[in-house]
This record gives C-alpha cells, sequence and structure tokens, in this order.
C-alpha cells in the first residue's frame, strides 16, 4: 500500500470520526473512564505496596525490660542476638535516652514536663533491627523464649506485625476491587464502542456499497473505521493521563491533611518515574479496545 | 465472452433462476427482459458476485466467476460496469466527486483521476454539472453520473439494471440511447428491464426470462411474454 493510500485512508478515518462527533466523544469518554478506573486502581495498588514495603524494611523489634533486670542480663541477652545470623543491628536504650526521645517525640506538650530524670518510668528497651524482614518473626519468637520472661516487660513486634498485615489484607482487597472494577469497565467499553463502531458503519452504509460496487478492496473499506478505532483510543489515553495528573496533584494536599505526611512530592515523583508505564499501559489497553471493536464490527457487516 | 452452463440459483424452497445456458460475445447489446420475479435481478447479482449460483458455471474470458476467491472480487468488480434504478450516487459529494471516488477507493493516482473524470463526464454529457450535488439534478442526470462512474475503470461489460425504471420517457431514451454508443465503442451491455417501448425500439437481441427459466433468445426481438 502506497503513502498515498494511507494518506487517503486515514484521511477518510479521521473524517468519518468528525462526521459522527458525538458518538465518538461518547466513545472516547466511556474508554476514558476505562483507562482512569484502570490506571487509579493500579497506581494504589502501587503506592500501598510500596508503603507496605517500605514500613516492612524499616521495621524493628523493641524489647522492653522490667526495671528489676540487671545491666548484666540486659548486656547478655544483646550479646546473644548480635551473635544471630539473622540480625543486623542491636542497640541498647537506657532509661535517659528514652527520656531524651520521648521529650524530643512530645516537644511542646505538657506531658514531656511530667516525667523527668528523678523520675524516670521509662524503661530500658533493645532496639533490634533484622537483616531480612521476613526474620522479623523468628528473632520476636527468640525473644519470647521462657527464660528472658522474668526480665521482659513486653516485646513491641507483635503490634506492628498486625498493621503491616492489615496493610497487606489492604493492598490484596484493593487488587481484587480493581480487577472486578477494570473488568467491568473494560467490558462496558467495548460494548458502547462495538456499537458505535456499527451504527458508524450503519450511517456510512450507502458508501460501503458503492465502494465495493466499484472494487475497492476490503482493506480499503475496512481501514478508516480502524484507524476511527485508534482515534478513540489515542485520545482517551491522551485525556486520562491529563486527568491523572491533575488528580495526583489534588489529591496530594488531601492525603497531607489527613494523615500529616507529605505525599505530594512523593505521588509526583512516582507519578513522572511511572510516567511512561502508565501512558504505555493506556495506549495499549485504549487501541487494542479501539481496534478490535472496529475489526469485530467491519467483519461481521462485510461478511453479510 | 459470457458463457453462462446450467446456471441455477435456488433460495431456501424458490427457484430464481433455473438451468440457464447462455453465450454472449464481445460488443454485443443484450436485452434481459420479463415480468417481476423473473429472475433479472438475480442473474445480474451473479454476474457481478454479489451472490454465488447453487450450481452451474458463469465463465467471463472463460475464468469461472463463481469460484472467485473473496479477494480477487474487487479486481473483477473494477472489469465490470453496474448501474442501478437508484443511481446510487453519494448525496454529499459533488458529480465530479462521485465519479473520482471510484477511482479513490481503487487506490489510482492523483494525475489519473485528473485525467480520466473530466472525459468521462464529458462522454456522458455532464461536464457542465461536475460540480453540482445529486440532489441538484433530474433523475436522466443523476442516472448519467452513475454510467459515468460505471465507466470509469472503462470495463469490458456495463451492465444495468433497470436504469430507467425511475426515468420519464424521454430521459429515458437518451440513458438508452447512450447505453447504445458506449456499447458502439465496443463495450458489452446487458440491459435487464421491463420497458417494452426500450426494447422493441432497440432492435437487439432480447432474452425472455419467465419463473427463473429462459423462455426465449431472439436475435432482433421485441418484447414478448
Amino acid at each position: 500500500m502506497s503513502w498515498r493510500t494511507s494518506g487517503r485512508i486515514f484521511k477518510l478515518g479521521i473524517m468519518n470520526f468528525w462526521r459522527n462527533r458525538w458518538l465518538s466523544l461518547a466513545a472516547t469518554l466511556v474508554m476514558t473512564l476505562t483507562l482512569l478506573i484502570i490506571s487509579i486502581f493500579s497506581i494504589m495498588t502501587l503506592v500501598i505496596s510500596k508503603t507496605t514495603e517500605s514500613i516492612r524494611s524499616r521495621m524493628d523489634i523493641s524489647v522492653y525490660f522490667n526495671d528489676s533486670a540487671t545491666v548484666d542480663q540486659i548486656v547478655d541477652i544483646q550479646k546473644q542476638l548480635a551473635a544471630r545470623s539473622d540480625v543486623k543491628e542491636v542497640k541498647y536504650i537506657s532509661k535517659e535516652e528514652a527520656l531524651a526521645i520521648f521529650k524530643e517525640q512530645q516537644q511542646g506538650k505538657k506531658i514531656s514536663e511530667l516525667i523527668n530524670s528523678n523520675e524516670n518510668p521509662l524503661p530500658r528497651s533493645l532496639e533490634i533491627k533484622a537483616t531480612q524482614p521476613e526474620f522479623l518473626e523468628e528473632i520476636a519468637q527468640f525473644v519470647d523464649k521462657k527464660e528472658f520472661q522474668p526480665l521482659v516487660h513486653n516485646v513491641s513486634y507483635q503490634e506492628n506485625k498486625t498493621m503491616i498485615e492489615r496493610l497487606l489484607g489492604l493492598t490484596s482487597f484493593i487488587r481484587k476491587i480493581g480487577w472486578i472494577a477494570s473488568g467491568i469497565f473494560v467490558l462496558i467499553s467495548v460494548l458502547v464502542i462495538l456499537n458505535t463502531i456499527r451504527l458508524t458503519i450503519l450511517t456510512r452504509k450507502d458508501e460501503i456499497e458503492i465502494m465495493r460496487l466499484v472494487g475497492a478492496s476490503d482493506n480499503f473499506i475496512k481501514i478508516p473505521f480502524i484507524v476511527e478505532g485508534f482515534l478513540y483510543g489515542f485520545l482517551a489515553t491522551i485525556i486520562a493521563t491529563i486527568l491523572i495528573r491533575i488528580g495526583v496533584s489534588a489529591v496530594s494536599p488531601l492525603i497531607e491533611r489527613y494523615l500529616g505526611i507529605d505525599m505530594s512530592a512523593r505521588l509526583m515523583r512516582f507519578f513522572s518515574g511511572n510516567f511512561l508505564t502508565i501512558i504505555g499501559l493506556e495506549l495499549i489497553v485504549g487501541i487494542v479496545i479501539g481496534i478490535g471493536c472496529s475489526l469485530i464490527s467491519i467483519r461481521r457487516y462485510l461478511k453479510t | 465472452m459470457i458463457d453462462i452452463v446450467n446456471l441455477t440459483k435456488q433460495y431456501d424452497n424458490f427457484k430464481a433462476l433455473d438451468n440457464i445456458n447462455l453465450k454472449i460475445d464481445r460488443g454485443e447489446f443484450v436485452s434481459i427482459v420479463g415480468p417481476s420475479g423473473a429472475g433479472k435481478s438475480t442473474l445480474v447479482k451473479l454476474l457481478i458476485c454479489e451472490e454465488k449460483p447453487t450450481s452451474g458455471k458463469i465463465l467471463i474470458a472463460d475464468r469461472n466467476i463463481a469460484k472467485l476467491e473473496p479477494q480477487e472480487l474487487p479486481y473483477y468488480r473494477r472489469k465490470v460496469g453496474v448501474v442501478f434504478q437508484d443511481f446510487k450516487l453519494l448525496q454529499q459529494k459533488t458529480v465530479y466527486e462521485n465519479v473520482a471516488f471510484a477511482l479513490e477507493v481503487c487506490e489510482a493516482p492523483q494525475a489519473e483521476i485528473v485525467d480520466k473524470v473530466p472525459k468521462i463526464l464529458d462522454l456522458v454529457g455532464m461536464l457542465k454539472r461536475k460540480d453540482n450535488c445529486p440532489n441538484e439534478l433530474s433523475g436522466g442526470e443523476k442516472q448519467r453520473v452513475s454510467i459515468a462512474r460505471a465507466l470509469i475503470h472503462s470495463p469490458k461489460i456495463l451492465i444495468a439494471d433497470e436504469p430507467t425504471g425511475n426515468l420519464d420517457p424521454v430521459n429515458a431514451w437518451e440513458i438508452i440511447d447512450l447505453l447504445s454508443r458506449i456499447n458502439k465503442q465496443g463495450t458489452i451491455v446487458l440491459l435487464a428491464t421491463h420497458n417494452k417501448q426500450i426494447v422493441d425500439r432497440l432492435k437487439k437481441r432480447v432474452i425472455l426470462l419467465k419463473d427463473g427459466k429462459m423462455i426465449s433468445d431472439r436475435i432482433k426481438g421485441g418484447y414478448v411474454i
């Protein structure tokens, strides 16, 4: 097929799109919605799983000791822990250090004045970091041993574990919902686009009949509709990407306000870092749906 | 040139064409007549490969067109011009564009379009009206445009299915006159019609169909049912 012909065919496709602009608009918007749903759920899953990952890697076990435990006993446990291959670091936090950390955390609040170094209720503790977050469970079991129990007041691993598990549960829940919603919207947009192209074909029935009569090849008849389907996908990708970009900058301050974490920089970085992946994924989904639907409709029509 | 052998077309339990045998030579003008439902339109549909025969052969230049592959059809259709009763013109395109469209969709170069279209419009007497749209034309003029479009690929065969069906007698005769002139230049013209006056005045070969069967084939016939 020559350049001249391709140009002519492409022009025909764009003309189709423009001639039925309201139909085209509807198809493009439904496609945009589909792409948005898919993108939002993928981004949400990614962000949450990345957050979970980073929390997990920063997770440690704190072992708080009863005041009755002697320094020697604590040092002994510290040595035992440090000897383990799965332990990266064991840090001893004395009462004074604990107080300093506490004061820093509660700076400016009245509660920090209630405690002073003369009457310090804060326990001494060991802060344990694992080489891999997976080993934390085993280390926690080790610290929980019977012989240590009279000395140990509390192990903080359990609390963190529940939170991590909740986050992991949330990720898989969102992923499931995402799959279902994406599936439903892909189905809806396939149906709408199939119908749109079929309507376009019906409005151009005479033209197609004449094209066949005067000896136009099937490809010449088909390709304008495929161009039309491609345009739905292409335009929808552009609109969806712009909307996501706007959405990210609109949502970041909200997250910041509710969670007190500055997410906007992180989200923007995430967005620009994965820009090509996002746009590529959208483009593939959009174009596959658009062109696929065109092919199905026109093939069915040309057969009859 | 055209050799139809034992041609039968069956729709469910209705035989539209029943064992037709027919030979048409280069340069002939053949009228196919008969009442409605005689099988004229079915014969036209089979000749332009719009439908496949149930049995029998249609040999055109010794090639059985019933056996053409789908991808060969466009090339066959460029060698056969067709004209219909309802003209089948695109309303939003001008006379010139309607004819040029037939070349465009067959991937012809622009130079060929610019060269051929005015010539063919001149031949059918429509060059002066090339910038008009079909709704500004009379029935006779529309049919001329549709003939021009059918002739644009310089076909060896021109099939006209009731081309005068929507026209008054004067316009109808002008169209037939145009078809005769085209025929004189060497193109086979197949005219399916039930217009008695036209067939009687033409004094050309007449094939009479009735209930799907060929009743008569007369060299200089009139219209007899």
